[in-house]
């Protein structure tokens, strides 16, 4: 049975059933662990390691939360400031053997992209880091201006401007792909 | 990969140059498209134990919801027992039981041992 996120999350704070969290976490995975892969340069084993302590972080914050937000928004603003604290403490962040022994194991599926998806992908690493997440999370993620300006504890308009200039650097680089799409 | 160098050839020398009206000229067709893409682009990535992982490492449930849940599951035994007692036709039972010339004492008694079991399955099944 699959329940909304605000049923689990009763379940998990009135009655302490750590099954229900088990499929919050199922739930918010994938998206979670893909997120933080980009916000880490690629390092999946410190993405992954930041996505297991943003989930038991929330899972013992959970009576806290008061449901003003969702529960996605809340998630990703506790994995962005574990992983931005990281940063803090360990520049040079990036364990660039990681990333490539990362690479070396990436599946076949995985590394036959197709060509649009690496344009995209060489496109977004065109844009600075705010303008990226910004991208991510609302374009991507779907997220609000006001969620993502809440988890990256940014001002509204500042990340409104992120997302106009990289909606804009954006348009350009692709623009050949969407002449193709559109004239078929 | 030509279509983007290309296009990023003559967009480095324009960023620079973007005007706020061009910043703010939002284009819907281009964000679904874009949204689209980055959601076609992503793969998914399989749990690989990383749930297994995150369970293992939570702290255990406290006693006071364990005692909450026991105390909820009673309850709803409880109420389920008394709604089948309710609606349970007692009185035909026993005057067919009399007919079919049952003890009362068996009918009783076997009308006690079903209620018990179904109790103690309802338990079973409600902390499983």
């Amino acid at each position: 049975m699959d329940l909304n996120d605000k049923d689990l999350i009763r379940r998990v704070v009135d009655d302490g059933d750590q099954r229900a969290y088990a499929q919050l976490v199922r739930r918010y995975q994938s998206q979670l662990r893909f997120s933080l892969r980009q916000l880490c340069d690629g390092d999946q084993a410190l993405a992954d390691d930041m996505a297991q302590e943003a989930f038991i972080k929330a899972y013992k914050a959970l009576p806290a939360f008061r449901g003003d937000a969702r529960f996605s928004t809340w998630l990703y603003r506790i994995a962005y400031n574990l992983v931005m604290s990281y940063r803090r403490k360990n520049a040079p962040e990036v364990d660039q053997e990681a990333v490539d022994r990362a690479q070396a194991q990436e599946t076949v599926e995985e590394a036959q992209q197709l060509g649009m998806a690496r344009d995209l992908e060489s496109a977004m690493q065109e844009l600075s880091e705010p303008q990226r997440q910004a991208i991510h999370l609302c374009m991507h993620r779907g997220f609000s201006h006001e969620e993502a300006a809440s988890i990256m504890k940014l001002p509204l308009g500042t990340v409104k401007s992120h997302v106009n200039r990289a909606r804009a650097k954006l348009q350009t680089l692709l623009q050949a792909w969407r002449e193709e799409v559109v004239s078929g | 990969m030509d279509k983007f160098e290309h296009s990023a050839r003559e967009g480095v020398q324009g960023f620079g140059t973007l005007s706020e009206a061009q910043l703010r000229n939002s284009d819907p067709d281009f964000d679904a498209w874009l949204g689209q893409q980055l959601q076609f682009s992503e793969p998914y990535l399989d749990d690989d134990g990383f749930c297994d992982q995150v369970m293992e490492r939570l702290p255990a449930p406290t006693a006071r919801s364990e005692r909450r849940v026991t105390r909820t599951q009673y309850a709803a035994v409880a109420m389920a027992s008394t709604i089948v007692a309710w609606q349970f036709p007692f009185g035909e039972v026993l005057a067919e039981a009399a007919r079919q010339s049952i003890s009362l004492y068996s009918l009783v008694g076997i009308g006690l041992l079903s209620s018990l079991a179904a109790m103690f399955g309802g338990i079973v099944a409600a902390r499983r």
